[in-house]
């Protein structure tokens, strides 16, 4: 039961640990502990995202009640609920509840759920009149016997899975202190005959199609405010730096400088955007502002700069490098400097993507010939291998730092597929033929 | 097209370069007296081209391949390379795009940079080779393979620059 604990907020991430270490640890601990006597003196069901050792904590989520006797309302609003806790790898889903404890009924025998080792339980109900659904559901402690986090949504029938992931962050939020990211929205490109960008949901629903160029499309990035998304397109046969507004529909050239206008990522703050632009010769990465100014130039070295990646807080980019021979991973201050080299497991590293938490870089290594997602701590510790079939590209973090999203040909066509963190659970989200995820920042509805 | 202007200084410097390594110059950078292209005699030495002709050199001109993850020519591309100037050379007044291909391992935007430095190794070995026509570049990356196969033949036939001719 190491994730239960009371909630530290602030511990330092801790990737190996020597003995001598653990009994520093445990004397901080001991002193979080007695800071945290000002707090009411209640044990808090938290998942401590920062133990390395994690366990999956066990939760009930028996299907939802209904007070249509026969609907299988209940059980698909259950299951939606049930897929998006599986797909963190914090949760050990248990699909009923022992013989004895009643779902319905506001009393709950937690004794019971106790001895079976399970510690969350979330009952819900659902009830329709007409095209509208009302939806309650309450998230449990079971050591504790007590609700923690409980909400009535009332919405249109037809919105029912965006209801369902509101619940779901909101346990997010509760057990880790992170909401979730089941309502954000994932961009990808079409890897089939057609090369348009596409959105849908988390987890694959309400597939939509953005954009009808007609030409080859690369790299979808949503702005921070996830009104517009930004893409390298052949409108004008050059691959040049386009804004699609999602409200307007309305298309933007943002830079269409001779050659490359590649790999565009806008900063946290959305006042600038990092690229690569080949207008001096060399692949280069340059910062430009959102209109498509150029504010100034970030590298100058002899090899090919591509894929910058923006540091949570701004202060940082990582990008591609081959200016040692191979493609490589560089770090170098957003405002200038010298870049210094993170990757040198393998002899191809690409596509950095920098966590939201800011302590990892997810990104794709060529291993035994094939390509794999893996992951880094910023400081070049810790290289971790996520995936293992096929080959695997393009990873783009979740806003929570939870999940990843990435591209894989490990059942043939490739396709968009979402992982956890530690690479435990990866699925396929969608049917359809794509790559280049980009995940939105916010809800989006 | 600014970056004209900088490539024919670019020209300059490396046609100069070219001129003083003279004899001693150990790659092959004058081209050795090959096969002649077919179908090119009526091509007119620096006067205006007709549509026909263009396509008689679109359809005689080589892709350039090249070794995986690499952007320098090898002999064989170099040859290929040469081969094409020979016949740019009797069209000095045709524009050449150079399209810049990668097979499909690797990652999208790596080889979007990647297609980019081997047009370019292509254009400046044909500035060596005296090839005057302008020239300019693009990469397509992986997006545009010739050949769909996920195997050693398609990828060797997908990493190449492609030489597109316009009036």
């Amino acid at each position: 039961m190491k994730y239960l604990g009371r909630r530290s907020m602030g511990r330092p991430p801790m990737a190996s640990f020597r003995p001598h270490l653990k009994i520093l640890f445990a004397v901080c601990m001991c002193l979080v502990l007695l800071c945290n006597v000002t707090e009411p003196a209640q044990a808090k069901l938290v998942i401590d995202l920062n133990n390395p050792n994690l366990a999956k904590m066990p939760i009930a989520i028996p299907d939802f009640a209904s007070d249509q006797p026969g609907s299988a309302l209940g059980k698909e609003l259950t299951n939606i609920l049930r897929n998006d806790l599986y797909m963190t790898g914090l949760f050990h889903i248990v699909d009923s509840v022992p013989a004895g404890v009643s779902t319905r009924e506001e009393q709950t025998d937690f004794r019971l759920l106790t001895e079976s080792g399970i510690q969350a339980l979330v009952k819900g109900r659902v009830h329709i009149q007409g095209d509208q659904l009302t939806f309650e559901a309450r998230l449990y402690d079971v050591g504790m016997r007590k609700m923690e986090t409980g909400k009535r949504f009332t919405g249109r029938l037809a919105d029912r899975r965006s209801i369902v992931h509101t619940f779901a962050d909101r346990v997010m939020q509760t057990l880790t202190g992170v909401p979730g990211c089941f309502s954000t929205r994932i961009a990808f490109v079409g890897a089939a005959q057609n090369r348009e960008i596409y959105a849908m949901d988390f987890d694959g629903h309400n597939l939509a199609q953005l954009t009808q160029t007609g030409t080859i499309i690369l790299s979808p990035e949503w702005a921070p405010d996830d009104r517009s998304i930004i893409f390298t397109a052949y409108l004008k046969g050059n691959p040049d730096l386009w804004s699609l507004d999602l409200f307007s529909r309305n298309q933007r050239l943002v830079s269409g400088r001779q050659g490359l206008n590649a790999s565009a990522r806008y900063s946290p703050q959305g006042d600038r955007i990092a690229l690569s632009l080949s207008v001096k010769g060399i692949p280069q990465i340059f910062l430009i502002t959102p209109q498509g100014d150029i504010i100034n130039r970030l590298t100058n070295g002899r090899g090919n700069d591509i894929s910058p990646t923006w540091s949570p807080d701004g202060s940082a980019i990582a990008y591609v490098s081959d200016r040692a021979g191979a493609p490589q991973i560089y770090v170098t201050p957003a405002n200038g400097g010298p870049s210094t080299r993170l990757t040198f497991e393998t002899k191809y590293n690409t596509d950095p993507d920098w966590s939201p938490r800011g302590d990892l870089l997810a990104f794709t290594s060529r291993i035994e010939g094939r390509f794999q997602i893996c992951t880094i701590r910023t400081d070049g510790s810790d290289f971790r291998i996520l995936t293992r079939e096929g080959s695997n590209q393009e990873p783009a973090w979740s806003p929570d730092g939870r999940l990843i999203a990435f591209s894989s040909n490990r059942q043939g066509k490739k396709r968009v597929y979402v992982m956890d963190a530690r690479g435990e659970i990866q699925i396929p989200v969608t049917s359809v033929a794509g790559k280049a995820p980009a995940w939105s920042s916010h809800r989006i509805r | 097209m600014s970056s004209c202007h900088l490539k024919l200084a670019a020209i300059a410097i490396l046609v100069v370069f070219a001129v003083l390594a003279g004899g001693c110059a150990r790659a092959p950078v004058r081209p050795t007296p090959g096969p002649q292209p077919p179908g090119l005699g009526a091509l007119n030495r620096g006067g205006q081209v007709t549509e026909q002709d263009m396509q008689v050199v679109q359809a005689n001109l080589k892709p350039v391949y090249f070794n995986y993850d690499q952007y320098t020519l090898t002999p064989e591309s170099q040859a290929a390379a040469q081969y094409n100037a020979e016949i740019l050379r009797r069209a000095p007044h045709l524009t050449i795009l150079m399209e810049g291909h990668c097979d499909e391992r690797g990652t999208a935007e790596y080889n979007l940079a990647l297609g980019e430095r081997r047009s370019r190794s292509v254009a400046e070995y044909l500035t060596t080779l005296g090839v005057a026509n302008r020239m300019s570049t693009v990469s397509y990356g992986s997006e545009l393979p010739v050949d769909p196969g996920h195997n050693e033949q398609a990828w060797t036939k997908n990493r190449r620059v492609h030489l597109r001719v316009s009036n």
